[in-house]
C-alpha cells in the first residue's frame, strides 16, 4: 500500500484485505498519526451506521403479507393484454355497426326497388330488349326458328346477331 | 464414507433459498424478503428522505425482484442486486415527482480533512440527537454521492459492487465516497470529541 490511502484503511476494517496487505496497512497505521485519525473516524462511522441499522423501525412495507397481496394483484392488472382485448372489442363494434348500416341501406333500396330496377343498365327491361334484338335477326331465320322452338336465345352477342 | 460437513454458511443458505425461490417456492422468497427488506427500506428511506415513500418503493423493489429473479446471474450478489433495483425505483420515483434536490457541495470537499477532531470512544454512542444530525448530514450530500456512501458504510458493499450498482468507474466510486465522508465528518465535527 502506498501511504495514507483511506480506501485501504476502510478495506482493512471491512476485512477485505489479504492477510499480507492487512498486516502491511496495520503496520503503517501504527506509525502514521493521520491514518490513526482517519481510522478513528472510520470506526466511528461504522459504529454509528450499525446502531442506526439496528433501529430500523417496523414498517408496513416490511410485512411480507403486504407484498404478497401486491404480488397477487398483477394477474388482474396487466395493461397490455387488457388494452389488446379492448382494441378487439372496438374492432368488433365497428364491424357490427358497418353490418347494421349495410343491412339498413339494403332494405331501404329493396322497398323502392321495383321502380329503381328500371334505371339499372342491365335491368329486366333492358335485358329483354337486348334479347329481342338478337333473336329478331332476319338472316338467321333457321336459328330463330330453333330458338323459338327452344324458347331461348342461342346467340349471345347482339353485334353478331345484327349482321 | 460420508463426512459430516461444516454447517452451511449464511451465503450457502442464501444460495439455496434463492434457487428455491426461483423454482417458485413462496416460503423461500418470503425468507429472502425478510432478510433483505429492512436494508432495502433503510436505503430507500435515506435516498427519498420520506418513510411512507420508502414503504411504497420497497414494495415496488421486491415486486420487480420477484419477477426478475431468473435474471440474477451471480447468486452471491443478491443484496447488491436488490439495492441496485431499489436505486432504479428511487430514480424513477424522483423523476415522476419532479424532485431534484442536489446540494452543491463541491466547495466543502477540499478544506475539511485538516480541521477534523479525533473522536473519542464515547462518541461511538449514537444517541437520538446525534442520529438525527447524522440523517440530516447524509441528506445534505448530493444524491448519487449519498447513495454510494450508504452502499459502503451502511450496506457494506465492496467498491467494485458499488461501481456496478452506480454505473461508475472504480476510481470514481473511491473519489465520491472519500468526498462524501469528508463532508459528513465536517457536518458532525462539532458534535464529536469535545472539540470545536
Amino acid at each position: 500500500m502506498s501511504a495514507c490511502r483511506e480506501t485501504d484503511l476502510d478495506a482493512l476494517l471491512a476485512g477485505e484485505l489479504s492477510p499480507e496487505d492487512a498486516a502491511r496497512v496495520d503496520a503503517h497505521v501504527d506509525t502514521c498519526p493521520a491514518c490513526r485519525h482517519a481510522m478513528t473516524w472510520l470506526r466511528l462511522e461504522r459504529g454509528w451506521m450499525a446502531q442506526r441499522a439496528r433501529r430500523t423501525p417496523a414498517r408496513p412495507a416490511l410485512d411480507f403479507a403486504a407484498l404478497e397481496a401486491r404480488l397477487s394483484r398483477p394477474a388482474a392488472r396487466p395493461w397490455v393484454p387488457l388494452r389488446g382485448a379492448w382494441t378487439n372489442w372496438g374492432r368488433m363494434l365497428m364491424a357490427a355497426t358497418a353490418a347494421v348500416a349495410f343491412v339498413g341501406l339494403s332494405l331501404t333500396q329493396t322497398q323502392g326497388g321495383v321502380t329503381s330496377l328500371v334505371d339499372e343498365p342491365f335491368g329486366r327491361d333492358a335485358r329483354s330488349s337486348l334479347m329481342g334484338e338478337a333473336c329478331e335477326d332476319p338472316s338467321r331465320e333457321a336459328v330463330a326458328a330453333l330458338e323459338a322452338s327452344l324458347g331461348a336465345c342461342l346467340v349471345a352477342s347482339p353485334l353478331i346477331s345484327s349482321r | 464414507m460420508v463426512l459430516a460437513g461444516a454447517p452451511p454458511s449464511d451465503m450457502d443458505r442464501e444460495r439455496t433459498l434463492l434457487r428455491r425461490a426461483r423454482a417458485g417456492d413462496p416460503a423461500a422468497f418470503r425468507t429472502l424478503f425478510e432478510r433483505h427488506a429492512p436494508a432495502v427500506w433503510r436505503f430507500l428511506r435515506d435516498l427519498l428522505r420520506d418513510e411512507a415513500a420508502a414503504d411504497e418503493a420497497t414494495q415496488e423493489t421486491f415486486v420487480r425482484a420477484h419477477g426478475r429473479l431468473g435474471a440474477l446471474r451471480d447468486e452471491d450478489r443478491l443484496g447488491a442486486w436488490l439495492l441496485g433495483i431499489a436505486r432504479h425505483v428511487y430514480l424513477e420515483s424522483r423523476r415522476s415527482r419532479g424532485v431534484h434536490v442536489d446540494v452543491d457541495d463541491e466547495a466543502h470537499a477540499s478544506r475539511v480533512e485538516a480541521v477534523l477532531p479525533t473522536p473519542t470512544p464515547e462518541d461511538l454512542l449514537l444517541d437520538r440527537e446525534l442520529e438525527g444530525l447524522l440523517s440530516e448530514a447524509l441528506g445534505m450530500l448530493r444524491e448519487d454521492r449519498r447513495a454510494a456512501l450508504l452502499l459502503r458504510i451502511d450496506h457494506g458493499l465492496p467498491y467494485e459492487e458499488i461501481a456496478s450498482v452506480m454505473g461508475w468507474s472504480l476510481q470514481k466510486v473511491k473519489n465520491e465516497i472519500h468526498r462524501a465522508r469528508l463532508q459528513l465528518r465536517e457536518q458532525l465535527a462539532a458534535h464529536v470529541g469535545g472539540r470545536p
